[in-house]
């Protein structure tokens, strides 16, 4: 459980520094948007998901 | 009515209707240090919220991060990904940073390094870190507000005369309300900068081109490059990208004013919940980038620092005056509602952290605010100076400014550890870092370190420096200690 969950706080750091250049590209355009950008900001949606899974399952302190 | 009256009445009246709620919310309440500085520690998530994307969005967010879509593309999306490193960070750093405050009674940044590393010694440097590098940021603040109101003024009005009265106003503001005046003159900005964002970012693409996929399209056909990044090691490239975005991560939090905000929660509970909620505000700046493509269809050929005003020029050319007022009123509080939190936070290191350890000028509760009370005026006036004297461009200096205080964040991080770093250590690794930035950007850095951010450069140089003198004043004091005992 602990394992997944630091997964689920690293990865999109991660997606957001070191994985923009693999993503570094127009096409294939997402809603119209360049591939780059689409990319970062689906990654600020998800993001808060992670970590939103990693408050309900975590205990209160 | 002629058009700059509207514009710049309208204008008048938002920045005054702002301060006077503000002022509202404050009313009848007891100023003690705590209260002035930090809220009482008593945001709850929602108006910490506020406060926390009331301080982070500001004309710069409005201004130079379009100026950047316009003027260079790709490389403005950092902006888009450090706020949300940023907030991944603090959903671990902040709660831990606000139980120290909580416990311990902190005001200030350097307060916390005083606590953690038992060095007053440590904590004037930290202050004198924070002091400095936060002098350009309020400044930036009056260089978008100059734009801002020569644009609403179309040229007609001497902005820096407008300028200065705008500073002094907010100033007497901040004098009265402390932190809570600025929390909840957050509301108004952060309601008014959406409205303004999504016109500029939805209706003028649709507007004139039907479509911001449109939008895009254009400007791929007239510049194919605008929307990827130069290649590995180019200035501006893939690598300056992704250290910049780390670096300005791990600084996000060390500015003076937002270790304040993480001291104003009322529980650990509304700063994890922010981490999660504040990324959704990152989405506004997509719009703001497609204002900033749409401006560079329609006015194309702004250079340098004359791209910042890249979209609102086009509202000034194609909208009404009402528009344009309402508008430019939003960026104004962009520049003034940040400047207030930025006050308070600066004036604290100088009376908690230098007169009061340093000098011993305490007194009564009263007394002590008061002093804080001062400070704001007398450190408005020398960022008013500053601006004055030296017309700065605005986003080098920012990214100056966060090398500097992300410095701090090896002093924060090691605090929280097992292995313990000594104040010997924190302190000569900032003041190292602090070198390594002033040498580099006097030799000329952009070409170093294949366009790697001088900062992150700094901050290796720093945390190296800190384990190491950490290691060896643990062991001298040992040795100490071996003496003493013989």
């Amino acid at each position: 459980m602990k394992a997944i969950r630091v997964a689920l706080a690293v990865i999109p750091p991660l997606m957001l520094t070191f994985a923009i250049p693999l993503v570094n590209r127009v096409a294939p355009r997402v809603l119209g948007l360049p591939f780059l950008l689409a990319w970062i900001l689906a990654w600020i949606i998800l993001g808060p998901a992670f970590y939103w899974l990693i408050y309900k399952t975590e205990g209160r302190r | 009515m002629s058009p700059p009256y509207i514009a710049l009445g309208i204008i008048a009246l938002v920045v005054l209707a702002t301060v006077i709620f503000g002022l509202l919310a404050v009313r009848r309440l007891g100023m003690n240090p705590e209260q002035y500085i930090v809220g009482g520690r008593s945001f709850g998530a929602l108006l910490l919220w506020v406060l926390l994307a009331g301080e982070t969005y500001t004309s710069f967010t409005f201004l130079g991060a379009a100026g950047w879509s316009y003027g260079r593309g790709a490389p403005a999306f950092y902006i888009l990904c450090y706020g949300a490193v940023a907030y991944a960070i603090s959903y671990f750093l902040a709660p831990l940073i606000w139980r120290v405050g909580k416990d311990r009674g902190l005001l200030t940044a350097p307060d916390f390094f005083a606590d953690r590393y038992g060095s007053k010694s440590l904590a004037v440097v930290v202050a004198l870190v924070g002091f400095v590098f936060l002098i350009p940021y309020v400044t930036l603040q009056l260089s978008g507000l100059q734009i801002l109101l020569t644009l609403a003024g179309y040229g007609t009005i001497d902005a820096r005369l407008a300028v200065g009265g705008a500073f002094i106003l907010i100033t007497l503001f901040v004098f009265v309300s402390g932190l809570r005046g600025t929390a909840w003159a957050s509301i108004i900005k952060d309601a008014l900068v959406l409205a303004a964002v999504a016109f500029a970012g939805i209706v003028l693409p649709v507007h004139f081109f039907g479509s911001p996929a449109h939008v895009i399209s254009m400007v791929l056909a007239k510049h194919p490059r605008w929307f990827t990044l130069a290649s590995g090691t180019a200035p501006y490239g893939t690598l300056w990208f992704v250290t910049t975005v780390i670096l300005t991560a791990l600084g996000f939090y060390m500015w003076p004013q937002s270790m304040a905000a993480i001291y104003s929660a009322k529980t650990a509970d509304a700063l994890r919940r922010n981490a999660i909620a504040l990324p959704f505000y990152q989405i506004m700046l997509l719009l703001v980038y497609l204002a900033g493509f749409t401006a560079l269809l329609i006015v194309p050929g702004l250079k340098g620092a004359a791209a910042d005003e890249s979209f609102m020029l086009v509202i000034q050319k194609y909208y009404s005056p009402t528009v344009l007022g309402f508008i430019a009123a939003a960026g104004c509080l962009a520049a003034l509602v940040p400047v207030t939190g930025q006050l308070i936070a600066a004036a604290s290191l100088i009376t908690k952290n230098i007169m009061k350890d340093v000098f011993n000028a305490s007194g009564s509760q009263a007394r002590q605010t008061a002093q804080t009370r001062a400070v704001v005026v007398m450190v408005a006036g020398l960022a008013l100076a500053f601006w004055l004297f030296r017309p700065p461009s605005l986003v080098e200096l920012l990214l100056l400014g966060y090398n500097g205080v992300a410095q701090l964040f090896p002093g924060v991080m090691l605090a929280f550890t097992r292995w313990r770093a000594s104040a010997w250590g924190v302190g000569v690794g900032i003041i190292a870092g602090i070198v390594t930035l002033v040498v580099l950007q006097l030799l000329g850095h952009a070409t170093d370190f294949n366009g790697a951010n001088p900062g992150l450069v700094a901050l290796g140089v720093n945390a190296l420096l800190c384990v190491v003198v950490s290691a060896f004043s643990r062991r001298w004091a040992r040795a100490e200690g071996a003496l003493t005992a013989i």
